[in-house]
């Protein structure tokens, strides 16, 4: 003969080793829910779930009021009969063991149950805090990360065979964090291997040092020495400057790195050529795309055989015994 | 003194025998830390503390004070650095002051294959020594007289970070942006007419001196030679033009990558300016 | 043996004086204990021949906590957002470091006393390292305190690395590429613990605010952690002597012959020590 209870006091009361007392009640808990689910309720949707939260606490509170006031209305309360069984942490309130023996009892059971409950319990709480939290830390750098495309003006801009050192912005939103410089030329026709059209070929080379990710510089004359203005544009990725500049190779001001005009490098620490951008040609103008890094470059202009890899970053090996050093990349563009 | 006895590493006993002596000792003859010794770590902070607030000052007044422009490097740096520019051509990167031993080791490790020793390898290894050093040296001994190897040990790394620190700060990498201001210096120290002085932009800014030293400036990298007085030992002007288009067809084996990309006309002053260098007198 | 006589007037306000201070202290430390470990923090004892040298280390604390302070101060006026102020075409970043040097009042003591105490207190912990190795106090039993110590130096360096990006300017911005790059180029995590500093595949805002995070709440965090360990296990263990001196504590007895039982002893002392005993000074 059990109280109406809801189903863990069944638990509760198999437990019990001291004078018996009736098991604590949920209902209090219950109209606790009822309560807050009619406050929340009245912000979110007074009509809908107001509504609910006020059927809960009505019949929660009815069933705890009735509880409560058992002796004073004169029932009697019916108490379990003491059961010394004791049970391992686990076991659903549904199986009961029979209680044969007093002496077939497992020896610190219920102390190991609190034990296992504490620890378990806690756990879970710390999972359920930490697990969220870290990934919200450790997991945004590596998703939805972008592909920009970056409009650098009509081919008109571009003289044939002239270096420019280009300044855009990846992403105009992000403003200046996002700047970048590359040095672009336009190399002229070049039949397409497949649709065998002429189309137009540009070597476009990231100006991020593939040793640490120092800005590298063109090595030659600029500006005033070489005689070439400035050239402003303004595109969708806003205001895009090209400077132009006659390069004998590239070096980079931090441990010594040097490359040649393709990108290759022929001194210092850098470990493969320097990366490249992608593009296309979109209406008559040059448009960027994602960058990717590149072993070396055989050949120059527009006839050049880029050996080409997935984005690594600086420092990183692509070929040679070194590339399983980095067996896994972080997910890509 | 008795020479130095090969112990073996102290037994516990003796370690926990010889701390019980240090306990009793303290028990019976130490002074009390306040005010004694607390006294003595108040002076030093008040130093401390006194120091900083002149860097501080200095930092502040010899930037700023002097113009009245923060941007102003005075004896300690400018006030203000000019904000990020992630699509600079022209910054020279460099950390602060006390990684300045790591950068330059970067520096040194520059055949790529080694890079990782420069930038994880050796790091990692001295911090490895650093923590396990309690445990690489288990004598007993602590007077310095009586442990020749730790203190050579001591020196040593005091020394070799002290000198990569020094080299550190004063590496210079010879590119444009940094020799272009050294050519008024050679015009006067070489005494370059005025039809060698587009050539000698052209040599500061086309990435010679990354690899050749010329008049002071410039490094030497690769064994590239000093190009002072080239002019004297090879006044010939086709000659150069000949080597800056292919190098390694004058002079078989050079690594030295060719220049053709500047065109007739930058080479014919390239060689003017060349052909003047007779040396600094 | 004092004589009971009647306390004089001005006796009896100094002990009522006393009485003010003492009373406070008593009601604090029946219900703490606190004040009984703040005096035996204070009168220890410490071996009489400390050395000006040992006080390098509650050097570097001082610095650290003028970091600290300072750090706390500057936090109110900077903002570390990468966002391009749209009136004056600058980061805001930059900006408030600009503005802290230059419009607040005394801005530019505060920025300069953080930007060089960084370096001294990194000095400073250097000068201790080397001062505890010359001592040879890494030995028993202060080998788990050389280990702190370490990390302490280790994470300080970290700190002056994250606090160098804040100011967003040219030479922060460009020495964090590097030294993220550096991390990027350790083996199979390299890549992943580089992109998880920058948070995400370049520098961007998220850079910032993330190196922010570290330098004003999780390295900070662990200095004070490791320091009071550190401290702490420099109030267990002790002070210990400069190593040359004649009367540092705990120096092995002088007298003694090998094998020759000394009063007191019940077995000879052996021959290892017998060596050890051939000069004073410090060992422990």
């Amino acid at each position: 003969m059990e109280p109406e209870q809801p189903s863990p006091d069944a638990e509760h009361e198999s437990l019990h080793e001291e004078a018996h007392l009736p098991p604590p009640s949920l209902y209090p808990i219950g109209f606790a829910i009822g309560i807050v689910v009619l406050l929340v309720g009245l912000v979110i949707d007074p009509m809908l779930i107001s509504s609910i939260g006020a059927a809960i606490a009505i019949v929660f509170g009815i069933l705890w009021a009735r509880d409560a006031t058992r002796e004073l209305r004169g029932e009697t309360v019916v108490l379990e009969p003491e059961r010394r069984e004791l049970k391992e942490a686990g076991e659903g309130a549904a199986a009961a063991p029979a209680d044969e023996e007093e002496g077939a009892l497992p020896p610190v059971s219920r102390s190991a149950f609190l034990e296992g409950a504490t620890l378990g319990l806690g756990a879970v709480i710390g999972a359920v805090i930490t697990v969220p939290v870290a990934g919200f830390a450790v997991l945004p750098a590596f998703l939805d990360q972008e592909v920009h495309k970056v409009d650098l003006g009509p081919l008109e801009t571009f003289p044939l065979g002239q270096w420019l050192i280009a300044t855009f912005v990846l992403d105009p939103a992000e403003g200046e964090v996002s700047r970048r410089t590359a040095f672009v030329r336009n190399n002229g026709l070049v039949a397409d291997p497949q649709t065998k059209q002429q189309v137009p070929s540009f070597t476009i080379i990231s100006n991020h040092c593939v040793h640490l990710g120092c800005p590298v510089q063109a090595n030659g004359p600029t500006g005033a020495i070489l005689g070439k203005p400035t050239i402003h544009e303004r595109t969708a990725n806003g205001p895009v400057e090209f400077v132009p500049v006659v390069p004998a190779g590239y070096g980079c001001p931090c441990h010594g790195g040097q490359y040649d005009p393709e990108g290759n490098r022929i001194a210092g620490p850098p470990v493969r050529a320097l990366d490249r951008y992608a593009y296309e040609i979109d209406n008559g103008r040059l448009v960027l795309l994602s960058v990717y890094s590149v072993s070396h470059v055989v050949g120059t202009g527009a006839q050049a055989k880029i050996y080409k890899y997935k984005t690594y970053g600086p420092g990183q090996h692509v070929d040679g015994p070194e590339q399983w050093f980095y067996p896994l990349s972080p997910p890509q563009h | 003194m008795a020479a130095i006895p090969k112990e073996k590493p102290s037994s516990i006993e003796e370690n926990r025998a010889g701390f019980a002596r240090y306990k009793a000792d303290v028990k019976a003859r130490g002074k009390s830390f306040y005010p004694y010794a607390m006294f003595h770590d108040t002076i030093m902070s008040l130093v401390v503390v006194f120091t900083i607030v002149g860097l501080a000052a200095i930092w502040k007044w010899s930037s700023w004070g002097v113009t009245h422009n923060p941007t102003h490097p005075g004896l300690l740096g400018p006030v203000v650095d000019p904000p990020a520019d992630p699509g600079t051509t022209s910054f020279v990167p460099r950390p602060d002051w006390y990684f300045y031993f790591l950068f330059y080791l970067l520096r040194i490790f520059k055949w790529p294959e080694s890079v990782f020793l420069g930038t994880i390898g050796v790091p990692t290894i001295a911090l490895v020594l650093l923590l396990a050093l309690p445990f690489i040296d288990r004598r007993r001994e602590r007077r310095p007289s009586a442990r020749p190897v730790a203190m050579i040990a001591a020196v040593l790394t005091i020394v070799s970070m002290g000198v990569l620190t020094w080299k550190g700060a004063t590496a210079k990498e010879a590119l444009a942006s940094e020799v272009i201001l050294d050519v008024p210096r050679w015009i006067q120290q070489e005494h370059l007419p005025p039809e060698a002085v587009p050539g000698a932009k052209l040599f500061a800014t086309a990435g010679c001196t990354a690899c050749h030293t010329y008049a002071g400036s410039g490094g030497s990298n690769l064994g590239a030679p000093d190009l002072t007085a080239i002019g004297a030992r090879i006044p010939s002007k086709a000659f150069h033009v000949a080597h800056l288009k292919c190098p390694s067809c004058v002079n078989p084996g050079s690594p030295m990558p060719p220049f053709a990309s500047l065109g007739e006309a930058r080479l014919e002053e390239l060689a003017t300016f060349l052909v003047n260098s007779k040396g600094t007198s | 043996m004092a004589t009971r006589r009647k306390p004089t007037k001005a006796e009896v306000r100094r002990q009522h004086a006393e009485q003010v201070i003492v009373y406070p202290l008593e009601w604090l430390e029946e219900r703490s204990g606190l004040v009984g470990g703040v005096k035996y923090f204070l009168f220890r004892n410490v071996p009489s021949d400390v050395n000006w040298m040992q006080t390098l280390g509650s050097a570097a604390l001082t610095a650290f906590l003028v970091q600290a302070i300072t750090g706390v101060i500057l936090a109110m006026y900077y903002v570390p957002s990468a966002a391009t102020d749209p009136h004056t075409g600058k980061p805001v970043a930059w900006e408030s470091i600009v503005n802290i040097s230059d419009n607040l009042f005394m801005g530019w003591l505060v920025r300069g006393m953080h930007r060089w105490g960084a370096s001294v207190f990194i000095i400073l912990m250097f000068l201790h390292m080397g001062r505890v190795f010359l001592f040879g106090a890494y030995k028993y039993p202060r080998e788990l305190n050389w280990i702190i110590g370490v990390l302490i130096l280790v994470m300080g360096m970290m700190e002056g690395f994250t606090g160098y990006l804040l100011p967003w300017d040219q030479t922060a911005y460009w020495a964090t590429v590097v030294g993220i790059n550096l991390n990027g180029t350790a083996p199979i995590l390299g890549p992943w613990l580089a992109q998880f500093l920058r948070g995400g595949q370049a520098i961007s805002g998220d850079t910032l605010t993330r190196f922010y995070s570290l330098h004003m709440l999780v390295i900070p965090g662990a200095i004070i952690g490791l320091i009071t360990l550190h401290l702490y296990l420099v109030i267990r263990l002790g002070v210990s002597s400069p190593p040359w001196s004649k009367d540092a504590a705990g120096g092995e007895p002088e007298e003694a012959e090998p094998e020759r039982l000394r009063p007191g002893l019940t077995r000879p002392v052996p021959h290892g020590a017998a060596a050890m005993q051939a000069e004073p000074g410090g060992r422990d």
